[in-house]
């Protein structure tokens, strides 16, 4: 046995360490909880320069998945991690990196599918890889994380199939707990072994094609050589297990089980609840109960002849799914063991059940009976307790064969009218009249619109939102609506201005809100525009203008861009509006495009081989303004009147003509690491130093509506960065050259801007 | 090493849980409590805290388990009747609800502020016993932070860990990145461990604030549809505060609308009226149960018509103005917004080196 070191760890920590022993060569990946610790480790190792991993922060789940596509086809030795619509988002990537046999490895970190929007684990997303021609390790404990991750490249290699590691988030993810590594990685590297190539792509001299176009006949031999992969995976991974069990002292089955010897009755779940089990199995051992439980290593190949033969002695098995297969009468565990347990010449008809119970002895297969339970959805705490009502569940004669664990009915809440803390927005509560736009010789113009008199138009969300103390997001969806005084339909995109105003039961909107995942917000509000506009035509509901605006944070304005980049060129009459924090703020602040060059971020950490982010940030109201979109405007809430007078002439544009964008600057102090109270200061001196121009495009023509030269105030951007502790760092010389190379980078876009201005042709 | 005696209960594990508010690092002490078992109490441990989106200011709870070594810690849930009950900020307590699960084995540690009336304290009985330390004023004084006090107190009160494996521990976290913060720390290490004391519980009940009814499958409009619109309205922030907040002093206020426009928390309520004469939007009042006291309207008030103030100094809040728009006062229900803790490495880190959040 291998010598090793006791760690104190999560199950990402762990998954990081393995990555980090294997020396993969590259990453692609996107943040979505609670997977995104392990790039946030990796990055640490790589900032410290313990590991030369090339880590790409993709704009997109999609989009990771095709750099890991690529790197696998160029022979690289590849690593993904993601979790539940991320997974989703990806998905059609992965059959085509099975049909074209390209291996690498994955950790899917199971988390629940949206929406409604949950951050928390359960089994939602895995299932959805069932089909997709990879082989899925499942780990239930930390240990398992480690150990999983090293024997799934030996078997994606092996078998050219890519490999999952999937395991539970948070419950397994982010409890730390005692558990063993390597202490040499030439361990690692010599169970692995050196990666073979049977046709390297970039061996120029011998030209291969990847990714033909098939039909039939073909096609379904190129499927059946896949299902040949799948069944070779199956053979080896006993060996596999055997020769690291030899290696680790840790030794697995694709089934796991404990006390199911003589069990009568068993529990099978996946996952962390696995071991939750176990204590109740000893607690109802104790009372001379006749317990078991079992858990599955694998998904997939799936282990139907393990199953059966660890259910060979028991009357009645409870298999607790973490999802549902809406309208299948089971989550996917349940329906394959099922088939599985069929496959081994059991399964009802039997009635029989009772009797071998009473007998206490050893049933048969063809006589077990088999009900399950959909527990624990949304990451629903499994507690011991829970654990014994299954079993009990099992045994009892009476009960269902399929249900729900653990819903409520509910109280009754009070009448609706009862119930509602404020009168709805009506326009004429809202048309103050202290913000006036009227058209003149074809100029748009804006009269009014003081803080003083603004004040009078009710804010649209309501107090009691879960932002951080000085957060910029409610401070510019504010002044945005401040300044738009017919009603206004509101969408969110995914981030922390979401998830703080609409904690369930709980909702901070006024007015009617919805949210959708980032890829799609901008989409999603074309249609309901469009729909509102032909009901107000056929008049199905009263006519009167509505605005109707998408609010997104710069995460949301990468991974969405396209859907965004497709609304403004298709000029749907709405607003795009982008809080630009420069940062994933909500997942705990990973670079985003539009993080300064050299920040620091969980994903961009500052060390002796690393400098912060390695690349500018991303210029979108430019990207904006090529669709040729009516109105394109940056705002800050350090010159309020200026942003007030920008979303009023957006709100016009979005009301007669086409598609307006807005951008503001919004800080966040948790990340920007800043005091709350200064965070007005520190957004006027990215004016200052031009990092965030003030300017507009209205209908092509570019205005610069503050010259820090013309005032007086320019600063250098170096200014600006220190009064952020994500930045401060740069104020070291060693840094001088980063310093210099966003200073000439903001110089050059200035002066772009200046010029377009200046030229109207431009 | 001498093989410790876990004073374990019923679930066979010694269970800790934390109660604290987004930025008190709760989360880090957890994790030391979890390394401490493991590296230097021989024990087998695991920890973990409430997971989520993390923000400032919100309710976090720590969980820790302790157990053998040769024992395996196989439960995930949450602690849910602890031996020993952390309380890290005193306004956690407005909601009886921190001491749930609580019985006969449970000991109890609040961080109380300097001066504070111990009898006030809701400790609901039984309990077996509940102690209080100044944390705020220790770490004030010794240039450490709350959690570092807190640790020291739980060593003192658990009985098992001696302070120099406590001491050990926060140098294995902190040291090697800090070195110029770990001698404050360990200051206010051994200051907790010393200056926690024991008071006598009083016979209350604690009292838990009134829930919202739960909606259910037969009861919640379908899709997760929420259409009680606005209904954060009826929570309580005043618990994300961390000590200070504006001070309205209304003879000064120009009316300008500064503080309006910078205000996260819709907190000023403008309504119209008259200054000097002319009929304009006047601001009437601040709404202290939505303010986080972030700050910033004392940062932009250009007249000091908003100034810093120490919470406890102004029980009597003037110009303290519920939101205009009610229809009906809330009973004020949820002490804080929904808030957990999922990303650890840049915020620790961060934190550790002084971060004002």
């Amino acid at each position: 046995m291998e010598k090793q070191i006791r760690e104190y760890a999560s199950g990402n920590e762990m998954a990081a360490i393995a990555i980090r022993q294997i020396g993969y060569d590259l990453m692609g990946y996107y943040p979505i909880t609670p997977s995104t610790q392990i790039a946030e480790n990796l990055d640490i190792m790589r900032a410290n320069g313990e590991s030369d991993l090339i880590m790409i922060a993709a704009e997109g789940e999609h989009s990771a998945a095709g750099i890991c596509y690529g790197a696998a086809v160029g022979g690289g030795r590849v690593i993904n991690a993601t979790s539940a619509n991320g997974l989703l988002y990806a998905i059609e990537q992965f059959p085509v990196q099975s049909g074209t046999r390209y291996p690498m490895v994955m950790n899917v970190v199971c988390r629940t599918v949206s929406g409604p929007l949950s951050i928390k684990g359960d089994h939602s997303d895995i299932m959805f890889m069932l089909n997709a021609g990879w082989p899925i390790l499942y780990a239930h404990s930390v240990q398992e994380v480690y150990d999983f991750n090293i024997i799934a490249l030996k078997l994606a290699e092996a078998v050219r199939l890519p490999v999952v590691v999937a395991y539970d988030g948070f419950f397994t993810s982010h409890q730390k707990k005692r558990c063993y590594r390597f202490e040499k990685d030439e361990v690692v590297w010599d169970f692995i072994g050196p990666k073979k190539e049977d046709y390297p792509f970039l061996d120029l001299e011998h030209p291969i094609t990847v990714g033909s176009y098939m039909n039939e006949p073909d096609l379904i031999n190129n499927r059946y050589q896949l299902h040949l992969a799948m069944k070779k995976a199956d053979d080896l991974l006993p060996d596999l297990f055997k020769e690291y069990g030899e290696l680790s002292g840790r030794t697995y089955g694709k089934v796991e089980g404990y006390k199911w010897e003589d069990a009568q009755s068993l529990l099978l779940l996946l996952g962390s609840s696995y071991d939750t089990a176990l204590e109740a199995v000893d607690k109802l051992r104790a009372q001379g109960k006749k317990a078991g439980a079992l858990t599955l290593h694998t998904l997939r190949p799936f282990p139907d002849k393990e199953i059966a033969s660890f259910c060979k002695n028991a009357v009645n098995l409870l298999v607790a799914d973490r999802q549902d297969s809406y309208g299948a009468k089971g989550g996917n565990l349940s329906l394959e063991v099922r088939a599985a347990i069929q496959r081994a010449g059991g399964i009802p008809g039997c009635t029989c059940a009772g009797e071998s119970a009473s007998d206490g002895g050893a049933a048969d297969i063809r006589n077990i009976r088999i009900k399950s339970l959909i527990y624990g959805l949304g990451g629903k705490d499994f507690f011991v307790e829970d654990a014994i009502k299954m079993l009990a569940w099992a045994e009892n004669q009476e009960s269902p064969d399929f249900a729900y664990y653990g819903v409520t009915k509910g109280e009754n809440p009070k009448e609706d009218s009862d119930d509602l803390f404020f009168a709805p927005l009506s326009a004429e509560k809202t048309r103050t009249g202290a913000t006036r736009v009227e058209e003149k010789d074809g100029e748009v113009q804006v009269s009014g619109g003081s803080l003083n008199a603004t004040a009078a138009v009710p804010k649209r969300l309501a107090p009691g939102h879960g932002a951080c103390p000085g957060c910029g997001i409610p401070v510019n969806v504010n002044l945005l609506l401040r300044a738009i005084e017919d009603p206004v339909v509101l969408l969110f995109q995914t981030g922390c201005g979401m998830i703080v105003t609409t904690s369930y039961p709980h909702t901070s909107f006024k007015v009617p809100f919805v949210h959708n995942l980032f890829q799609n917000g901008a989409a999603t509000l074309s249609g309901i525009a469009e729909i509102c506009y032909r009901k107000q035509k056929k008049g199905e509901i009263p006519a009167g203008d509505i605005i109707f605006i998408m609010v997104s944070g710069d995460g949301g304005m990468d991974i969405g861009m396209g859907s965004a980049l497709g609304t403004a060129l298709r000029g749907h009459r709405l607003i795009l509006f982008e809080y630009d924090n420069g940062g994933y703020m909500n997942t705990g602040y990973q670079l985003s495009y539009s993080t300064p060059k050299g920040a620091r971020s969980a994903t961009s950490h500052v060390g002796r081989a690393q400098y912060g982010k390695g690349f500018f940030h991303k210029d979108m109201p430019q990207i904006m303004a090529a669709t040729g979109i009516p109105y394109v405007a940056t705002a800050a809430e350090s010159n309020p009147i200026d942003f007030i007078k920008k979303a009023a002439k957006a709100a016009y544009y979005a009301k007669t003509t086409g598609t307006a964008y807005v951008k503001a600057l919004s800080a966040c102090p948790l990340n920007w690491n800043d005091k709350p109270a200064t965070e007005r200061r520190v957004i006027e001196k990215a004016v200052d130093c031009c990092y965030f121009p003030l300017y507009e495009v209205e209908k092509g023509k570019t205005t610069l509506n503050y010259d820090p030269e013309k005032a007086g105030k320019k600063a250098p951007v170096l200014d600006w960065l220190s009064m952020m502790g994500r930045t401060k760092h740069l104020q070291n010389e060693i840094y001088a050259d980063v310093v210099k190379d966003l200073q000439e980078e903001v110089d050059r876009r200035f002066a772009r801007l200046k010029a377009k201005a200046e030229n109207p042709v431009l | 090493m001498e093989k410790i005696k876990l004073p374990v209960t019923g679930s066979g594990y010694y269970e800790i849980r934390l109660e604290s508010i987004g930025g008190l690092g709760a989360n880090l002490c957890g994790k030391m409590l979890g390394e401490l078992g493991v590296k230097y109490l021989d024990l087998n441990s695991a920890s973990f805290s409430s997971y989520g989106s993390e923000k400032t200011g919100t309710p976090v709870k720590g969980f820790i388990r302790y157990c053998d070594k040769e024992k395996e810690i196989r439960v995930h849930s949450p602690v849910t009747e602890p031996n020993l009950l952390v309380i890290f900020h005193q306004a956690l307590l407005k909601d009886g609800g921190v001491w749930a699960g609580c019985n006969e084995n449970t000991e109890a540690i609040i961080a109380i502020e300097e001066g504070q009336e111990t009898d006030a304290l809701n400790v609901p009985d039984p309990i077996k016993a509940c102690h209080v330390v100044k944390a705020q004023k220790i770490a004030m004084e010794t240039h450490s932070r709350i959690n570092v006090v807190m640790l020291g107190a739980m060593a003192r009160v658990m009985g098992f860990a001696a302070l120099e494996d406590v001491n050990q521990i926060c140098a294995d976290a902190l040291g090697k990145k800090y070195p110029d913060a770990l001698k404050g720390n360990l200051e206010g290490i051994k200051r907790g461990y010393e200056e926690v004391k024991r008071i006598e519980g009083k016979d209350s009940q604690a009292v838990s604030l009134k829930q919202a009814p739960k909606w259910g499958y037969e009861t919640a409009p379908i899709g997760g549809i929420n259409p009680q619109f606005g209904n954060t309205v009826a929570t309580d922030l005043s618990p994300s505060r961390q000590g200070y907040i504006p001070l309205f002093i209304k003879e000064r206020c120009i009316n300008c609308g500064m503080c309006d426009s910078t205000c996260p928390d819709m907190v000023f309520q403008f309504a119209p009226g008259l200054y000097k004469g002319k009929e304009m939007m006047v601001n009437q009042g601040l709404d202290y149960y939505h303010c986080k006291g972030c700050l910033r309207c004392v940062e932009v008030c250009p007249v000091n018509a908003l100034v810093r103030g120490v919470e406890s100094e102004h029980p009597g809040k003037g110009y303290f103005l519920p939101n205009k728009d009610l229809l009906h006062m809330p009973d004020y229900i949820k002490a804080g917004p929904d808030g957990y803790v999922t990303s650890e490495s840049y915020l620790t880190e961060k934190r550790m080196e002084g971060g004002e959040v």
